[in-house]
C-alpha cells in the first residue's frame, strides 16, 4: 500500500491540523460533485478512495482511541445528485438511454435518442445529458433549456440548467479562487478576495454536498 | 489558431520559469535536428505547452548550446526524448496545416505570406507526416471538415469546435498508457474547444470585415463584431466549464515536475488570456513574435 502520506503529500511530521488541511483540499479536488457527469468520474473516485483511506489510516495511527476523524467524502450514496439515472423515467427506452448515459456508452444512447420520436421534457433532457458528457457545452445548455420550458417543474431539469447557467463558479480551483474568465482574468487579480467571500457561502460547492 | 495558451510566468518562482525555458529551448533543438532550421520557427508557448503535457514528469537532462536566439550565451536546452520527438513531430504538422489553411483563406495577394512559409515547411512537413503518419492522417481528416463546415458557415458553434478539439485530442493517442492517454485526450479536447473558441471570438471584428464564417458571431447574432454583455457572459460560461473539464483531467494524472506550470497554466495563464480576448486587450504578434519577446524577457 501506498505510504499515506505521501497520497495526501503532507511530511510525517506535519500537525494533525496540516494533515486534516491537506485532506480536505484534496478531498474537494476529487468531490464527486466536481467530477458530476464527468467522463473521467471513476478515475477520480479512485483518487477519492486512496485519499479517504489514507487521511483515515493516519488519524487511526495517530489517535490513541483508533476512532478516525469521521471524515469521509466519498462517491455513491447521494453524492452525485445528478446522476441521469435516478430519476424514474416515463419511458422504457427512455429508462435504456439513462443506464448507457450512465455507463459511458454515449454512442448507445445517442443512437436510442435518435429513434425515439416524442422529444418531450425528458428527452431533452437527456440529449443535454449527452452533450454535456461529449464537452458540447452550448449545446448542453439549450437542450436543458428546452427541457426545463417543457416541464419546468422537475427538480432535476431545473438543477442541470442552473449548473450551465452558473458556469464552473463553484468548481476547485487550488487556493480556492472562484473558477471563473470573468472573475479570475483580469489584471488586478480581484479574485482572491471575491473567494473568501464566495466560499463562505458556496464552499460546499453548487450540489450541495455537505455532510 | 495558435498563441493563446500562454504559462503565467511572471508569477512563477524562477525555478519553474527555466524549467519552462528548458522545455521550450529544448523542443527548438528537436525540432531544428529533425526538421530542419525552417521548422524552428514554428516554436511557440502552446506547442511547449503539448510537449510538456506529453512529456514524463522527471526532470529534463540538460545539454548547453549557443543558438540563433541566444548567440553567445550558451543555454541549457532539454536532450530529446521520445515525447519531445513525438511533440516536434505533432507541431509541425499542425503548424503546416494552419498555413495551409490560411492559404485556403485568403485571397491570392493576401495569402502569399501564408504560402510562401507552407512552401518553407513542406519539406519539415513531409517528414514529421512520415514520422507520425496516423496523427497528420487525423489532422488532414479533421481539417477537411472543418473547411467545409466554415464553407456552410450555419454550423452550431460546439460542432465547429468540436473538429479542432479533437484534432487536438488526436495529439494524445500515441501515448502509451491507457489511462494516460484517456486523461490526455479529454484534457487536450476541451483545451481545443477553448482555444477554438477564444480565436473565434478574437477575429469577431476581422471576420465581420472579410466576410468570413465566425462560429461566436452565428451563434450570439453578434451582427456588430462585438459581444454584448448578455451574450459575452453567457460565452465566458462555456468556456469555464471547458477549463473545468480540462483541469479535472488534469488533476488525474502524475504530471511529476511539470504539475506546477501546468496548473499555473490551466488555473491562472488561460482565465487571464481568455479575459484579455474579450476584452479587447489580447493582440498576440503573428506567429507569436510578440510572444517570443516575452519569453526572451521573462527568461
Amino acid at each position: 500500500m501506498n505510504d499515506p502520506y505521501q497520497v495526501l503529500g503532507v511530511p510525517e511530521t506535519a500537525s494533525d491540523a496540516e494533515v486534516k488541511k491537506a485532506y480536505l483540499d484534496l478531498a474537494r479536488k476529487y468531490h464527486p460533485d466536481n467530477y458530476h457527469d464527468n467522463p473521467l468520474a471513476d478515475l477520480a473516485e479512485e483518487k477519492m478512495k486512496a485519499i479517504n483511506a489514507a487521511y483515515e489510516q493516519i488519524t487511526k495511527s495517530r489517535s490513541s482511541s483508533g476512532s478516525s476523524g469521521g471524515y469521509g467524502y466519498g462517491y455513491g450514496g447521494g453524492g452525485t445528485a445528478r446522476q441521469a439515472g435516478q430519476s424514474s423515467s416515463g419511458s422504457s427506452v427512455l429508462q435504456q438511454v439513462r443506464i448507457a448515459i450512465n455507463s459511458g456508452d454515449l454512442s448507445r444512447a445517442e443512437a436510442m435518442l435518435a429513434a425515439f420520436q416524442d422529444h418531450n421534457a425528458e428527452w431533452n433532457f437527456l440529449r443535454g445529458a449527452v452533450c454535456y458528457r461529449r464537452g458540447w457545452m452550448d449545446e448542453a445548455k439549450r437542450y436543458y433549456t428546452t427541457a426545463c420550458q417543457m416541464d419546468p417543474g422537475s427538480a432535476e431539469y431545473r438543477q442541470a440548467l442552473n449548473y450551465m447557467e452558473n458556469g464552473a463558479a463553484g468548481a476547485y480551483r487550488p487556493g480556492g479562487g472562484v473558477f471563473s474568465t470573468e472573475e479570475c482574468g483580469g489584471e488586478n487579480n480581484m479574485c482572491s478576495k471575491i473567494c473568501c467571500a464566495y466560499l463562505l457561502c458556496n464552499g460546499c460547492g453548487y450540489w450541495g454536498f455537505c455532510r | 489558431m495558435f498563441g493563446y495558451v500562454l504559462p503565467p510566468l511572471g508569477g512563477l518562482p524562477q525555478e519553474e520559469r527555466t524549467r519552462f525555458q528548458t522545455a521550450y529551448c529544448g523542443l527548438c533543438h528537436t525540432l531544428g535536428r529533425r526538421y530542419g532550421f525552417a521548422a524552428r520557427l514554428i516554436l511557440n508557448y502552446d506547442f511547449t505547452f503539448l510537449a510538456i503535457l506529453l512529456s514524463e514528469g522527471t526532470p529534463s537532462v540538460c545539454a548547453r548550446a549557443c543558438c540563433p536566439a541566444s548567440p553567445l550565451k550558451k543555454r541549457c536546452f532539454a536532450e530529446e526524448t521520445p515525447a519531445l520527438e513525438l511533440a516536434a513531430a505533432e507541431s509541425v504538422i499542425l503548424a503546416y496545416w494552419q498555413l495551409r489553411d490560411g492559404v485556403e483563406d485568403h485571397t491570392f495577394s493576401r495569402g502569399l505570406k501564408y504560402r510562401a512559409l507552407s512552401r518553407a515547411l513542406r519539406p519539415a512537413y513531409r517528414k514529421a507526416a512520415a514520422d507520425c503518419g496516423a496523427f497528420d492522417a487525423a489532422a488532414r481528416e479533421q481539417l477537411q471538415k472543418l473547411r467545409e463546415l466554415e464553407r456552410a458557415g450555419d454550423a452550431p458553434m460546439d460542432a465547429a469546435a468540436d473538429i479542432f478539439a479533437r484534432l487536438l485530442a488526436a495529439a494524445a493517442d500515441a501515448a502509451a498508457d491507457g489511462t494516460q492517454r484517456r486523461i490526455l485526450r479529454q484534457l487536450l479536447y476541451h483545451l481545443g474547444r477553448w482555444i477554438y473558441l477564444i480565436d473565434a471570438a478574437d477575429d469577431l471584428k476581422r471576420d465581420r470585415e472579410s466576410g468570413n464564417y465566425n462560429p461566436v458571431a452565428v451563434r450570439y447574432g453578434l451582427d456588430g463584431g462585438v459581444f454584448d454583455e448578455l451574450s459575452r457572459s453567457e460565452f465566458s460560461k462555456t468556456l469555464d466549464h471547458s477549463l473545468h473539464m480540462a483541469a479535472t483531467a488534469f488533476e488525474l494524472w502524475d504530471f511529476g515536475c511539470w504539475t506546477e506550470i501546468l496548473r499555473s497554466t490551466i488555473y491562472e495563464g488561460l482565465f487571464q488570456v481568455g479575459r484579455a480576448v474579450l476584452d479587447g486587450t489580447f493582440h498576440p504578434g503573428p506567429f507569436g513574435k510578440k510572444k517570443e519577446k516575452i519569453v526572451e524577457e521573462t527568461i
